[in-house]
């Protein structure tokens, strides 16, 4: 039975076509890496965890909040819709982070939203954190994107493959961002 | 007490790192490109409802400015590509102002002293009207899922254009766009 759903899987899902291309930051020394596969690009930047603590705090997030988010292993993420064939629509929970053996999809947004709320975090603070994040799902026609945080979850430091899914045209598509390192 | 010592260091860092994150998050060599085209909608529907403040706490009200062409800009201070894209906002509304055009500029979830404490550092300075939708219900109501993202009501109020994304709006072929719908642009 799961032979049978790998294999429709395989069918069903376009294979990846690139290559992660990786690049340091002359200056800041992050890392980003980056991938194009049917038209879609997909880039992960790292950013570092004192530039996550800085961002919050100054959004008026307490240290214990933003220290927590600071050190998810949180990247600046680029999804665009260069030349697909149409409207593409993803979803962040359909996304695969692959580590130590296991995948699972980035950390729900809702999720941190719910543990700020508990926290006292404060209603400005907390829109300013909801939407500087990559969107949880969206469409983007050609020539569209969008840029915001991404935590993953892991701790500094960590490696994982980032599997990225869409669906345009019917068809859903598979991206891969091979070997990515969490910021320490 | 570690957390302490570690708190203490990254707010004697703050003002630099704060720099560094409106700047862009990243260098400007790792930027992505700002598009140069509006997303046409294939079914153009009435714009929802769009009452604010402005920065000097006059209500605006998108119904009021039915007959002209209204852009209308979801954004924010601390968003990369928002901040890109707005200089050239303020170039297509003094290329089309004159004939029809108004841009809305919507601010999410911040403070007139946030704002202005921006829109002071751009060249050319906006003179078109910020909004502040401080408990961003109204760009939930606009279905906005990232930021920045612009829409284009047409004189007859209906959402002709979508952007999702950062724009350069004052490029050849955005504004060829917009031209065609110009108020009394048959």
């Amino acid at each position: 039975m799961n032979l049978l759903f790998a294999l429709l899987l395989a069918l069903l899902v376009a294979p990846a076509q690139a290559e992660t291309q990786r690049r340091t930051d002359p200056d800041t020394g992050a890392l980003s890496w980056e991938t194009r596969t049917q038209g879609v690009a997909v880039s992960l930047t790292q950013l570092l965890p004192d530039q996550v603590l800085a961002f919050y705090l100054n959004r008026g997030f307490p240290p214990a909040a933003a220290e927590r988010f600071a050190g998810a292993c949180v990247f600046m993420t680029v999804l665009r819709n260069e030349s697909a064939p149409g409207e593409l629509t993803f979803r962040l929970a359909d996304w695969g982070v692959r580590h130590a053996g296991g995948v699972h999809p980035p950390p729900d947004v809702a999720v941190w939203m719910g543990q700020w709320t508990a926290l006292g975090v404060s209603e400005p603070a907390r829109i300013a954190f909801r939407w500087a994040q990559f969107p949880p799902e969206q469409e983007y026609a050609v020539g569209e994107w969008n840029q915001g945080m991404l935590a993953t979850g892991l701790t500094p430091g960590a490696g994982f493959d980032l599997v990225v899914r869409w669906n345009v045209a019917g068809k859903t598509v598979e991206g891969k961002l091979d070997e990515v390192r969490c910021a320490r | 007490m570690r957390f302490a010592v570690r708190v203490d260091r990254v707010l004697g860092r703050l003002c630099l790192l704060g720099c560094l994150m409106c700047a862009g998050w990243v260098a400007a060599a790792d930027l992505p490109p700002l598009s140069r085209a509006l997303t046409v909608l294939a079914e153009p529907k009435p714009a929802p409802a769009l009452r604010l403040p402005d920065l000097d706490g006059k209500t605006v009200d998108l119904a009021a400015l039915r007959g002209k062409l209204v852009v209308v800009n979801f954004w924010a201070t601390w968003c990369p590509p928002c901040r890109r894209e707005m200089p050239s906002l303020e170039r297509l509304r003094r290329q089309l102002g004159p004939q029809g055009l108004e841009v809305l500029a919507v601010d999410v979830g911040e403070d007139v002293d946030t704002v202005f404490a921006f829109t002071g550092q751009l060249e050319p300075g906006p003179e078109f009207r910020i909004l502040l939708d401080r408990d961003s219900a109204a760009m939930q109501a606009w279905k906005v899922k990232g930021l920045p993202t612009t829409f284009v009501a047409d004189p007859s109020g209906k959402v002709i254009f979508r952007a999702v994304g950062g724009r350069e709006f004052d490029h050849e072929s955005v504004i060829k766009q917009l031209q065609a719908h110009l108020p009394g642009v048959k």
